[in-house]
């Protein structure tokens, strides 16, 4: 599942790994799922008792183009407003509103890649578009590790 | 606005929460003298008339639609039919029908997801949707089902529900089958229809923590002849009544102001206010009987002057656009859905106005083509910056009305007032009016 603004920058970096995905068709059983800004549309789209991988961009203090893949309940996800989340709610408030209701899957992938630039009308930085790959093969490592 | 009382008052609601981007709330009074009463908007500008600037014909829809997350499809919807009058593209009946059914489910998606996220918990007087997942959770379900519905609107017809691909220039790039349309009635029918007769028991439960508060004000929107004007009409003011489209300009005025980066709006008095409750005061009498039952149901009268009222006229909206869109549905599966190809042949080169009245109000593109299909200018008129002028008046009026009550109550219904109009900051705030030489 992407999320993100692919108009802003490296916040679309979560639609370049779908398309990618999608057009190598590398994960043939998995529904592959682009809410763009619209974060509270996972609660649509999760699915308990199978592996639900999240892929967006997000502010971790690290190099931009860093590729980090974690569990929901290994971080503190900060709920925020700003623009490029509809309505305020962002990835963070999705969860929780998920966790909440009882409906959070226990298999929940997210891998964040730390933006260069999220600006509008600007595509994946340098940094970020070579990170594609490398957010593949985490993903990859977590499907064949989940069986 | 000199009072008597000596008060002193300092409010600053920095980055006010649950609305669209960022705004701040500024209060002074000193010796009962009202100094300063504004929103102030503080986001950087996003420049995406100039981003038009060389692009294709093709291309413009797309990229305004991008501007905001939210607003997507009101921006396109828009964008095309300006692009489409520019350059004498005639869009079918049934593209027309098409975009009529896009424009209900965003608008259904918008009004509820404020009226349940954004607005009811000011109601209830808590500080987010989230404590609601415990005291009421089946009120968060309901609105979610309502959103995927309404999202799912978009998807059939549009490809997706955020930022749709296959509205374009003269039409669609697929035409949605009827069994998908068909299922999208059955569940309008029995799902959407209950849960909206359930919002409104919920609203008329929370109707007394609505602020009484009125001021007489302008309202602008849309207006047609044969239905509730949301995908095209004239532009209405309770004012002074029906002026074409393609006089925006005059029904606009936008200026400059200091403490906003969003530029303002007036026409005939000091301030207008666009949005479902100026569309509910000029236009009540073309709703059908839900919304009107709701209405009833809501106090909402026609003539409303509370501005808090906004909220309640955008339920009202979200019944009438259930209703329609069935409706809609039928009329389409009656006549035949045809597999038309979009008519891309422009027949000239020159300017087209898009007004449309999306969820904030009314949105207005307008876009200049050269011989080559290319954008040489584009100006974006957005509907919450016509609403700045009217915010600040109201919070001019408001204050000192309720000056005797405690800070902390004085800057809730402050923030309250502000969230009624729905903002969407992130798109208000966008470069000035472009001209491109060369």
């Amino acid at each position: 599942m992407a999320v993100g603004n692919s108009f802003y920058g490296d916040d679309g970096v979560g639609t370049a790994v779908l398309e990618q995905i999608r057009q190598e068709d590398l994960f043939p059983e998995a529904e592959l799922v682009d809410v763009h800004t619209d974060a509270l549309a996972l609660l649509d789209h999760l699915s308990r008792g199978e592996l639900n991988v999240v892929v967006d961009a997000a502010e971790m203090g690290l190099e931009p183009g860093t590729a980090v893949a974690f569990r929901p309940s290994e971080v503190r996800l900060k709920i925020k407003s700003d623009h490029l989340s509809m309505h305020g709610f962002g990835l963070a408030e999705a969860f929780d509103l998920a966790a909440q209701l009882d409906r959070m899957p226990a298999n929940v992938l997210i891998v964040g890649v730390e933006p260069q630039r999220v600006t509008i009308n600007q595509g994946l930085s340098e940094a970020v578009r070579e990170a594609v790959p490398r957010v593949i093969s985490l993903i990859q490592a977590e499907v064949s590790s989940d069986g | 606005m000199t009072t008597t009382t000596g008060t002193n008052l300092d409010i600053k609601v920095k980055h006010l929460t649950r609305v669209e981007g960022h705004g701040n709330i500024v209060v002074n009074m000193k010796d009962g003298v009202l100094e300063k009463a504004q929103l102030e908007i503080v986001e950087a500008p996003r420049y995406f008339e100039a981003m038009l600037k060389g692009r294709s014909f093709h291309e413009a829809a797309i990229i305004t639609s991008r501007i905001c997350g939210i607003c997507s499809l009101g921006h396109q919807i828009t964008s095309l039919k300006a692009t489409e009058q520019a350059l004498g593209l005639e869009a079918s009946e049934q593209t027309v029908l098409l975009r009529k059914l896009l424009i209900h489910g965003a608008t259904i998606q918008s009004n509820v997801l404020h009226a349940y996220f954004l607005a009811a918990p000011d109601f209830l007087k808590v500080g987010s949707v989230f404590p609601l997942v415990n005291t009421h959770p089946e009120v968060v379900l309901r609105a979610l089902r309502m959103k995927r519905l309404a999202n799912d609107i978009g998807d059939v017809v549009s490809g997706r529900a955020v930022h749709p691909i296959t509205p374009v220039p003269g039409g669609f790039t697929r035409i949605p089958t009827a069994g998908e349309l068909k299922e999208l009635k059955r569940r309008l029918e029995e799902d959407m229809y209950p849960d909206l007769l359930a919002t409104v028991e919920t609203l008329k439960s929370l109707a007394g923590a609505i602020p009484n508060f009125t001021r007489e004000t302008e309202y602008i929107s849309l207006r047609s002849d044969d239905d509730y004007a949301l995908y095209d009409g004239d532009i209405c003011s309770s004012d002074t009544g029906r002026v074409p489209d393609t006089e925006y300009r005059r029904m606009t005025n936008e200026f400059v102001i200091p403490h906003s980066t969003s530029k303002h709006a007036k026409v005939n008095r000091t301030s207008y206010m666009v949005g479902a409750l100026a569309r509910w005061n000029n236009n009540h009498d073309r709703l059908g009987e839900l919304a009107h039952t709701a209405a009833g149901a809501l106090g909402l009268q026609p003539g409303c002057t509370n501005p808090y009222m906004n909220t309640i006229a955008q339920v009202v909206e979200a019944a009438h656009c259930a209703v329609d869109a069935i409706a809609i549905i039928d009329a389409l599966l009656a006549a035949g859905l045809k597999d038309e190809r979009p008519n891309q042949e422009p027949t000239k080169f020159g300017t087209g106005v898009g007004a449309t009245e999306v969820p904030r109000g009314i949105l207005y593109h307008e876009y200049t083509y050269d011989r080559q299909g290319r954008v040489a200018a584009a100006n974006c008129i957005i509907p919450t910056g016509q609403n700045l002028a009217n915010i600040d008046d109201d919070m001019k009026k408001l204050v000192p009305e309720i000056v005797d009550r405690s800070k902390e109550e004085i800057t809730l219904l402050l923030e309250m007032l502000v969230r009624a109009y729905d903002p969407c900051i992130s798109c208000s705030v966008h470069m000035l009016d472009v001209e491109f030489i060369g």
